[in-house]
């Protein structure tokens, strides 16, 4: 089985960026690529090939829904692993989001030194 | 690798540091937004803007360690969502008031992770704010100067479900209290002269004493002269170091349970609407909860929708007589302990006789003085309640009996069934608690079980049954509630347990638990005994694929 190695993490809030940048560099190892919106993630994810992709789900513009629909039109990243960050995880909406196709929700605010663990762990799940 | 949390820890402090001063300043923004609120004609444009902004502190404070500060916003940002999502935003002033100064009190949380308290606390506005609002959280400030004990301290409490705060001076919770109020003060108060001088100097300053806060002092020096000083200060717990935490959480959750019990419920059956009126007003003054019936004819479905624990009736009504009536309640094979007790002008020895043989308690005779009325209501309501208790609760840890948890089962069932909902049942057992009563003895053996009844009282919905189903093992009803959600709570319920340390003879060690969870949404046409038996299995498959998990029964 191959390794976690590449982290997309699409997320609007510059404080959160920051924190999830050194969480995931630092405790997990990943490289990590950083988009603020839904359109930077369409633009860039090809070219940063990410093994999995962290995608908040209350952005301005595009939200995550509707980036993990368009993401999905790729070729290249109709299988990459994705799973939502949100503050909201009732549990209808979870299962909502999981019949769209995410993993799974890695619930907000995130602790920064489990981040990585839970990322990981997801991932694994899904390719193992 | 072993050093690389120690970057992260740094890194994340500096990032919590910058991040406090500009949200500092945002709030400030943000209460002057929320101020304006009051006089503007459409809220709709400002409370956009403070639910953009709540929505951004609530996911950014959280992640940057500002925990409360988050739950706080996280709390009106969705308030604010409600409002926003109705067509015509209709908000009176009250409510404005309300949410303007939540607003402003935001700022008190950032004194959280700053290390000087007293400086967050100078800034923190003059209106008098009850901690105890802030999501429904149970706040205990903490006095420690040990730093790396009080962050211990802080982090199991909060595993308890409470907001703990942390002080290093006395001097900064005298400050604090004058904003704010604890829902409990846990302190040392060290044996400096100086220390016992503030310790003092606080606790019988008439302010503090206003406030009619808990106290519990935790100290190294438990000596006849050191507990009689606490006693005299009237502190309400002593405990001593090294702190044994499911033992302080015990105390604190009794002190908290006889604050906050429930008002005694009465009803009042009387056909004189004055005289009702007047004894209801009485006994409301004294804190209890009362129900006016005036048509007799309702008293059984009175007495099944209001539960009261003592009913107060006239001996002689137009229609019925008060003995015939308390022989109609007593025909209740459940209302044979309710406490009846009648008031009445009978002065005839003879005739107050005859009417407890029907079943009344006692005779109350008029005139009687509110205080003797009240005095004599409310001595036989607690003693009903606390007969009550011990029918139906176990007595280590407050929770439903045995018997009374099926009992509950099958009525959430039924419920259920009725409302279409779904209804997940889990059972609990301490893995390998026999080793912790061969290797500790039976004391701390309840110590361990007492410690998880209060983590699954503080962690599950006041709506949820929670039974000692025999000695390690607990039931837990959760109504409303499918399988994913049930899961998650108890995953939530395991991950703290693991970690409470307990202490013996200085030794410290740690107790997991399993889970196995069965719910409607797979069993749907389960009873109440296969409903346990799926979570029973499912309890098994945790035990066996290892413990300390959490299960789930199949679909069938």
């Amino acid at each position: 089985m191959s390794e976690l190695q590449r982290v997309l993490y699409v997320e609007d809030e510059p404080d959160i960026q920051t924190v999830a940048k050194i969480a995931l560099e630092v405790v997990g190892g990943f490289t990590v690529k950083i988009c603020s919106s839904g359109e930077e993630a369409l633009a860039a994810a090809e070219d940063f090939d990410p093994d999995m992709i962290l995608l908040d789900v209350m952005m301005p513009g595009m939200d995550g829904p509707s980036t993990l629909a368009a993401l999905r039109q790729r070729p290249a990243l109709a299988q990459t692993p994705v799973a939502f960050m949100t503050a909201k995880v009732q549990p209808q909406e979870v299962t909502q989001f999981k019949s769209l196709g995410a993993l799974d929700v890695i619930a907000k605010p995130f602790e920064p030194m489990q981040l990585a663990n839970q990322v990981r762990a997801l991932w694994e799940e899904s390719s193992g | 690798m072993a050093d690389v949390p120690v970057d992260l820890a740094a890194a994340l402090a500096r990032l919590g540091k910058v991040y406090a001063q500009r949200v500092r300043g945002e709030l400030d923004e943000l209460t002057q937004v929320a101020a304006g609120l009051e006089s503007e004609a459409d809220v709709r444009p400002s409370l956009e803007q403070l639910h953009q902004h709540l929505h951004r502190i609530a996911g950014a404070g959280g992640t940057l360690g500002f925990k409360t500060l988050s739950q706080a916003a996280r709390a009106l940002e969705i308030e604010a969502n409600g409002w926003l999502s109705q067509d015509v935003v209709a908000l009176d002033v009250a409510q404005r008031r309300r949410f303007a100064d939540a607003v402003a009190t935001l700022v008190d949380h950032l004194s959280q992770c700053e290390t000087a308290p007293t400086q967050a606390v100078a800034q923190a506005p003059s209106a008098r704010t009850t901690a105890f609002g802030h999501g429904g959280k149970v706040a205990v400030w903490l006095v420690e100067d040990e730093i790396p004990l009080g962050e211990h301290l802080v982090h199991l409490l909060g595993q308890f479900g409470y907001e703990p705060r942390l002080y290093t001076r006395f001097d900064a919770v005298a400050a604090a209290v004058r904003d704010q109020c604890p829902d409990c003060l846990v302190m040392d108060p060290h044996s400096t002269a100086e220390d016992l001088g503030a310790v003092e100097a606080l606790m019988t300053s008439p302010s503090f004493q206003a406030l009619n806060c808990p106290v519990i002092f935790v100290s190294a020096n438990g000596d006849f002269p050191s507990r009689m000083r606490a006693a005299r200060l009237g502190v309400d717990g002593f405990m001593l170091k090294p702190l044994d935490i499911p033992r302080l959480v015990d105390r604190i959750g009794r002190i908290l349970e006889e604050r906050h019990a429930d008002p005694y419920r009465v009803l009042v059956v009387d056909d004189d609407r004055d005289l009702a009126e007047h004894l209801r007003l009485v006994l409301s003054a004294d804190g209890m909860d009362v129900d006016v019936l005036s048509e007799p004819e309702q008293v059984i479905e009175a007495v099944a929708t209001f539960h009261p624990e003592l009913v107060l009736m006239d001996m002689h009504m137009p229609d019925y007589s008060g003995p015939e009536l308390a022989t109609v309640i007593r025909h209740h094979d459940d209302l044979l302990g309710l406490p009846i007790v009648y008031l009445s002008a009978e002065q005839d020895r003879a005739k107050q006789i005859q009417a407890l043989r029907s079943g009344a308690d006692d005779f109350l005779t008029k005139p009687i003085s509110d205080t003797e009325l009240v005095a004599a209501v409310r001595v036989r309501a607690a003693r009903f309640r606390q007969l009550a208790n011990l029918m139906t609760k176990d007595s280590l840890t407050g929770l439903l009996k045995h018997a009374r948890i099926k009992e509950s089962i099958v009525r959430e069932l039924a419920r259920a069934q009725r409302t279409g909902h779904p209804l997940a049942v889990a059972m609990l057992d301490i893995d390998r608690f026999k080793q912790v009563n061969d290797r500790y003895g039976h004391a701390v053996g309840d110590r361990v079980i007492m410690a998880l009844a209060h983590l699954l009282k503080q962690r599950l919905r006041k709506s949820d049954g929670i039974g000692r189903y025999g000695g390690e093992e607990f039931v837990v009803i959760l109504p409303d509630c499918d399988l994913q959600m049930a899961q998650n709570v108890l995953e939530d319920i395991r991950a703290r347990f693991e970690v409470l340390p307990f202490l013996h003879d200085g030794h410290e060690f740690r107790c997991t638990l399993s889970a196995g969870i069965a719910s409607t949404g797979e069993h749907p046409e389960a009873d109440d005994g296969q409903l346990l038996i799926a979570a029973d299995q499912a309890l098994y498959a945790a035990k066996h694929g290892g413990r300390n998990q959490i299960q789930v029964s199949p679909v069938l």
